[in-house]
């Protein structure tokens, strides 16, 4: 059964693997596709699977996803925070379910895609999208050689081929459409020369609206900012789970100077 | 050179290429060591030296050793890799011979926790190794100011043959935001003619941080106490926010604190109350002058930290009692939320 998603995402499996560098926007890009598949279909669930990067994670992103009625897989309680290698038991579950959507967060570079080669058994048995997620504004992925060095390399580690591109380029705030559009055109190089498809790009709605989309004819899938900086105000989501970050006060007693 | 989207730790790595430095040698350590993924990468393209240790004390004296030979060198760590480097930071500035440290703070004491703090500021100004001796210590709050105060901390650390750390909290480190590397200024630096790069055609150069005679070893410090004094005068750097008017409160607070406390601020100033923020960028030397002047426009001092209250000792000592001062912090990893600094502020100017 083929699904869409955002304009003109079209989905024809149901398990999909996010990897990718570090920093090349995975988790935002994950968290905000496995909430656009819940208003599609459902059941859905995440898995956040960054065994090698203790900031920035989806699992911070938890409260939301809960909202939109996705079931999310990591640890929780003290292991939150930990950068530890734990893969679940229900990771191995939800892999060998027989009915819904699964959205696996991979973490970054070979050592995070390491993983799916530990789960080899459940996963060759689907027929999984693995889709990397690409940032030409980062370092070593700023290139074509780069890009066709990292691919090869993830798919080594994670004992997996890659299905298709995710485009992600941007610079935070300083993007502009000119960072979209050669963003672009270079990944389109890229495609052609790793012979994988440019899937869809992700891209800030503010951003979006004022883009000329004829110089970027593919799918989309709009973005709305989740991951933030602790200073932004009211953000969606704090830096944290909210048990911790409303903890008690440490210095309720105010040191007082007369 | 266009922009680049990098995590802080990248964008440290990178900057210190910039700078010409050839030499890391480190141990990982969570919240930093992409510096090091980085580097391991990026060295050897660039005809460098990169090298993991077999410990953080391994790694530090490597960098005394590769210092003594005039190279531009650093390594990185976290607090607790911070403090097993302290016994080489004390034996380079015994040496008079130029380094660069930087510490990715993360939660203490111990084994703490990976997430980030800025329990460190005692240990970076006041010593963390022993005897007589301070670092000059620049303290980024955002991405690109990690990248140009990088880039300066070599010129700074040859011009005074000192130590010289950075230090971000954890946040410093792990987020992203887009960089650029500026081409580099050009300072004019001493010789390094101490160097020991081979004695053929000249007196042999020695370096040492044993004086086996008192008199020698208490000119020797009163040389470095005269550094010292040269950096107070020379190299202090500061930031003021909203400042340039009369205040209901100052803030105080650097590195990450510093953003969230501009958050607080523009929030109160929708409701008609009067904040500013100083953002010590040099915590030794402090921008002493510059607080004790900024703070006599002000009614009442809060200190935001994510520690139990350190820079706080200092904003004291350099304020002598004459406003009173208000202390809030965050420990154990915790970020103050800009909402909290601003509901304190409130009832701060309220009382």
């Amino acid at each position: 059964m083929t699904i869409t998603i955002g304009n003109g995402v079209e989905l024809d499996r149901r398990l999909f693997a996010f990897v990718g560098n570090y920093g090349s926007g995975k988790t935002e890009v994950a968290v905000n596709f496995t909430i656009a598949l819940s208003k599609v279909v459902k059941p859905v669930a995440i898995v956040d699977m960054d065994i090698v990067n203790p900031y920035f994670r989806c699992r911070e992103a938890q409260e939301q996803l809960e909202n939109e009625g996705i079931e999310t897989i990591f640890p929780k309680g003290e292991y939150f925070w930990a950068d530890l290698p734990i893969i679940l038991p229900q990771v191995k579950g939800v892999l060998e379910r027989k009915n819904g959507y699964v959205v696996l967060d991979v973490g970054g570079e070979d050592m995070g895609a390491r993983i799916l080669a530990s789960l080899d058994d459940s996963l060759k048995e689907k027929d999984a999208d693995y889709l990397f997620v690409l940032n030409l504004s980062r370092p070593f992925t700023d290139d074509v050689k780069g890009c066709l060095e990292t691919f090869k390399m993830i798919e080594d580690a994670g004992k997996i081929r890659l299905t298709g591109i995710v485009l992600n380029t941007h610079l935070l705030l300083d993007t502009t459409p000119e960072t979209i559009y050669n963003g672009y055109t270079k990944a389109r190089e890229v495609a052609e020369k790793s012979r994988l498809p440019i899937r869809f790009v992700s891209i800030e709605k503010g951003l979006l609206a004022k883009l000329d989309m004829s110089q970027v004819p593919s799918p989309v899938l709009p973005l709305e900012r989740i991951m933030r900086h602790p200073w932004d105000m009211k953000p969606v989501c704090r830096f944290g789970p909210k048990e911790l970050t409303k903890a008690a006060d440490l210095n309720q007693k105010n040191r007082k100077k007369s | 050179m266009a922009k680049k989207l990098m995590k802080g730790n990248e964008a440290i790595g990178e900057a210190a290429i910039h700078a010409g430095c050839t030499h890391y040698f480190g141990y990982p350590i969570t919240p930093q060591t992409e510096i090091a993924e980085y580097l391991a990468k990026r060295l050897p393209e660039v005809g460098g030296v990169f090298l993991q240790a077999e410990s953080e004390l391994g790694a530090a004296n490597m960098i005394y050793g590769s210092a003594c030979t005039g190279t531009r060198v650093f390594t990185s760590s976290s607090s607790p890799g911070v403090s097993l480097m302290a016994e080489a930071m004390s034996y380079i500035a015994g040496s008079d011979i130029p380094a660069v440290f930087v510490n990715i703070m993360r939660a203490g004491p111990g084994l703490g926790g990976i997430l980030p703090s800025q329990a460190d500021y005692f240990q970076a100004v006041k010593g963390g190794g022993h005897g007589d001796y301070r670092c000059l210590v620049l303290a980024p709050s955002t991405v690109q100011e990690a990248v140009d105060l990088m880039v300066d901390a070599f010129d700074l650390a040859d011009k005074y043959r000192s130590p010289v750390m950075l230090v971000g909290d954890g946040m410093i480190g792990q987020m992203m935001e887009p960089v650029e590397f500026k081409p580099r200024k050009q300072v004019a630096l001493p010789p390094k003619d101490w160097a020991t790069t081979g004695c053929k055609g000249r007196k042999p150069n020695v370096i040492t941080s044993v004086f086996m005679d008192p008199e020698v070893l208490h000119q020797f410090n009163l040389k470095l106490g005269a550094k010292y004094e040269e950096m107070k005068k020379h190299e202090v750097r500061v930031e003021t926010y909203k400042c340039d008017r009369q205040m209901d409160l100052l803030l105080v607070a650097y590195g990450t604190t510093a953003r969230i406390c501009k958050t607080s601020i523009d929030m109160l100033d929708e409701l008609g109350i009067k904040a500013g923020l100083l953002r010590p960028i040099t915590l030794f030397p402090y921008p002493e002058k510059e607080l004790y002047a900024t703070a006599k426009k002000a009614s009442k001092v809060l200190v935001v930290e994510m520690s139990m209250g350190q820079m706080l000792e200092d904003v004291e000592r350099i304020l002598k009692g004459e406003k009173p001062i208000e202390f809030f912090g965050r420990t154990g990893g915790l970020i103050p939320a800009p909402e909290e600094v601003f509901d304190l502020a409130k009832k701060l100017v309220k009382k």
